[in-house]
């Protein structure tokens, strides 16, 4: 199994089929990203997946949250492709944790969502809930 | 100790699967009814995994076990959860079950799914639907679209374990069969109890071993458990179900220490091999060998063996064939019952065809044992003797010579009828030839007859004619000079003459007909 996974990714934790961890890395030399693991929290609900998993970036000592304009710091990625609107059944966990990849080395701006502030300070809903707007096409 | 599933036990099972899967994606909890899954961490039956005894085999395997199928306690069974050996190929792979493909489905685009997991998809789409994979627009007036017979064929052909692997079933085959194992001849299924009265489910394989639903106390640990958990309570979880070996006091199992003591253990004291003719020396199980050197009877003992096995199988192909000549001696004398009493009461059937049996009138007075049936003999009173019935072999030999006489004869017949045929058949031709000559003779004369007719239709017509024309010519030279009417009349009369020769010819030939 481990040897089917792309490299860069890394599963760290798949007990049961609620929860699954998942190491990510940023392949080629980015600096943003480079040295950095950070650490995929996948959730998955009884419908999965015909619904979308509930996949935020979790963020602990040594695994921080990646900079990304979609990116919020607290770990809520902005991506229709984990939104229902956009997900398909066909989507498994390797091929979300790609998407990431790609979303992340494709990325020069050491920023974040705007209203970043308030929106960490201030949400209490679910990521699934959350009504993105999603507007750039160019990830 | 649950030995009855909990129906929505599928995430563990899953769980269980999860090294087995090719691609890093939790499996679909699918949720199309439970299937009842035998988890080994809380499920064993009758100990070690082994195959089904013999006799739970010929049980499960009895046409009775067909009729068992309604009594199945199992919702149908979900092929996805089935495992697959070798790992199935990853084209023919669900993308969204990620299991090979139930209900093949194929969208216009291609893309193919299971049918179930298509229609969960599309069940979470609101307005149009599209491919899962492609997001092309789905016309479900025209899609999906037939699936190619090909992948039918290697879906069928996956080999797949049974279900009810973990619960010590060996069967492993392809994957078209495994619904027929699962309701006829899995003895691991669980099927209703035969108790009619039993809520309870048993495995097929322990169906004949009658209702097991009753509570019994172990003899060991003196706790009251179900029949049939005791033997698995005895093997796992009875506090007292270890005891030492009183000869070797090796520590084991109660229930297998008798079978360690009659075969294995090597302090048990064991008679010599040779018991069987007649040596009565015991010793522990490790001197026998020591012994059988030299004990003469302990050599012999396997030629008696094999001379014992093979005088049984002798008596029982005795057997067998003494119920056979008991079945054909049965069969005879029903025969001869038959034979017999037609005999006496139709006496007209036998002179009709003794003339033609050759052995009939001179060789059957002469051999004693060869006697005719009391019918046929002369005096007709001789059948109210009623002597005892002949031997078998006389009166088949009869049968058979009258059947001879009467394939002769029936040849004979066959023969006239075949000769006869052909003269009728000539007869028929001759006749034929002439009716057909005299046709031809009748047509003839007709169409002479009808040629005549016509000549004298024109005749007449041609002589109409000239006289009219005759008539006027002649009242002409009436009123002009008498001397120039002669020629005239002569002249008409010599033109008139022609067609009144030729009329008399007509007439001759008219007569001659």
């Amino acid at each position: 199994m481990q040897g089917h996974l792309p490299p860069g990714i890394e599963l760290i934790k798949v007990d049961d089929f609620q929860e699954w961890l998942v190491d990510l890395r940023v392949l080629d030399s980015n600096p943003l990203y480079e040295n950095e693991v950070y650490r995929l929290k996948f959730t998955f609900g009884k419908n999965y997946p015909i619904e979308a998993p509930e996949v935020v970036f979790a963020k602990d000592a040594t695994h921080p949250i990646p900079w990304h304009p979609h990116i919020y710091s607290n770990g809520i990625i902005c991506l229709d492709l984990l939104d229902n609107a956009g997900w398909s059944p066909v989507h498994n966990v390797e091929s979300i944790a790609v998407s990431l990849q790609s979303m992340l080395t494709g990325n020069s701006k050491k920023e974040r969502p705007p209203g970043d502030e308030n929106f960490v300070k201030y949400n209490t809903q679910r990521p699934k809930d959350i009504n993105f707007l999603f507007h750039d096409n160019s990830v | 100790m649950s030995s009855t599933p909990l129906p929505n036990d599928r995430r563990s099972r899953a769980s269980s699967r999860a090294d087995a899967l090719p691609v890093s994606t939790p499996p679909l909890p699918v949720s199309t009814g439970p299937a009842v899954v035998f988890d080994s961490s809380d499920f064993v039956v009758g100990g070690p995994p082994c195959s089904p005894s013999p006799l739970a085999l010929r049980a499960s395997h009895s046409p009775s076990s067909k009729r068992r199928k309604s009594l199945r306690t199992q919702a149908p069974l979900d092929i996805r959860l089935l495992e697959y050996v070798p790992k199935c190929d990853s084209n023919l792979v669900c993308l969204i079950c990620q299991c090979p493909f139930d209900i093949p489905t194929m969208l216009a685009c291609d893309h193919v799914f299971c049918r179930e997991c298509l229609d969960h998809a599309f069940r979470v789409q609101d307005g149009s639907k599209r491919c899962p994979t492609c997001r092309t627009h789905v016309d479900l007036k025209k899609e999906p679209i037939p699936v190619p017979r090909i992948l039918f064929s290697m879906l069928e052909d996956l080999m797949v374990k049974c279900p009810n692997t973990k619960a010590g079933c060996t069967w492993l085959n392809k994957r078209d069969g495994v619904q027929n194992h699962v309701d006829l001849y899995c003895g691991f299924s669980t099927v209703e109890c035969p108790a009619g009265d039993c809520r309870f489910s048993v495995l097929q394989k322990d169906f004949h071993k009658g209702c097991l639903h009753y509570t019994v106390s172990c003899e060991l640990c003196y706790t009251s458990i179900m029949k049939k958990d005791l033997e698995e309570h005895q093997r796992t979880t009875c506090a007292q179900r270890m005891i030492q070996c009183p000869h070797c006091e090796v520590e084991m199992l109660r229930l297998d220490l008798k079978a360690h003591i009659k075969d294995v253990c090597q302090f048990a004291p064991t008679a010599c091999p040779g018991a069987i003719v007649g040596c009565g020396h015991t010793c522990d199980r490790r001197f026998v060998p020591d012994h059988a050197k030299t004990c003469s009877m302990a050599t012999m003992a396997p030629f008696f063996h094999a001379q014992k096995t093979r005088l049984d199988e002798q008596e029982a192909a005795q057997k067998l064939l003494q119920r056979k000549v008991d079945i054909l001696e049965g069969g005879f004398a029903n025969i001869s019952n038959i034979v017999y009493p037609t005999n006496a009461s139709d006496d007209s059937s036998f002179p009709v065809t003794n003339p033609l049996d050759p052995n009939a009138a001179d060789s059957l007075p002469e051999t004693p044992d060869f006697r005719l049936p009391p019918a046929s003999f002369p005096p007709p009173a001789a059948s109210t003797n009623n002597p005892p019935p002949p031997p078998f072999d006389s009166s088949t030999h009869h049968l058979l010579s009258l059947h001879e006489s009467l394939r002769d004869e029936v040849g004979r017949i066959a023969n006239d009828l075949a000769s006869v045929e052909g003269r009728t058949h000539l007869l028929i031709l001759n006749e034929n030839q002439r009716a057909k000559e005299e046709m031809l003779h009748a047509s003839a004369a007709i169409n002479s007859l009808r040629t005549q007719v016509h000549w004298l239709l024109s005749a007449r017509l041609q002589q109409g004619r000239a006289s009219a024309s005759g008539g006027g010519g002649a009242s002409a030279s009436a009123g002009g000079s008498g001397s120039a009417s002669v020629p005239a009349g002569s002249s008409l009369g010599s033109a008139s003459l022609g067609p009144l020769r030729r009329l008399s010819d007509s007439n001759r030939q008219d007569t001659k007909l």
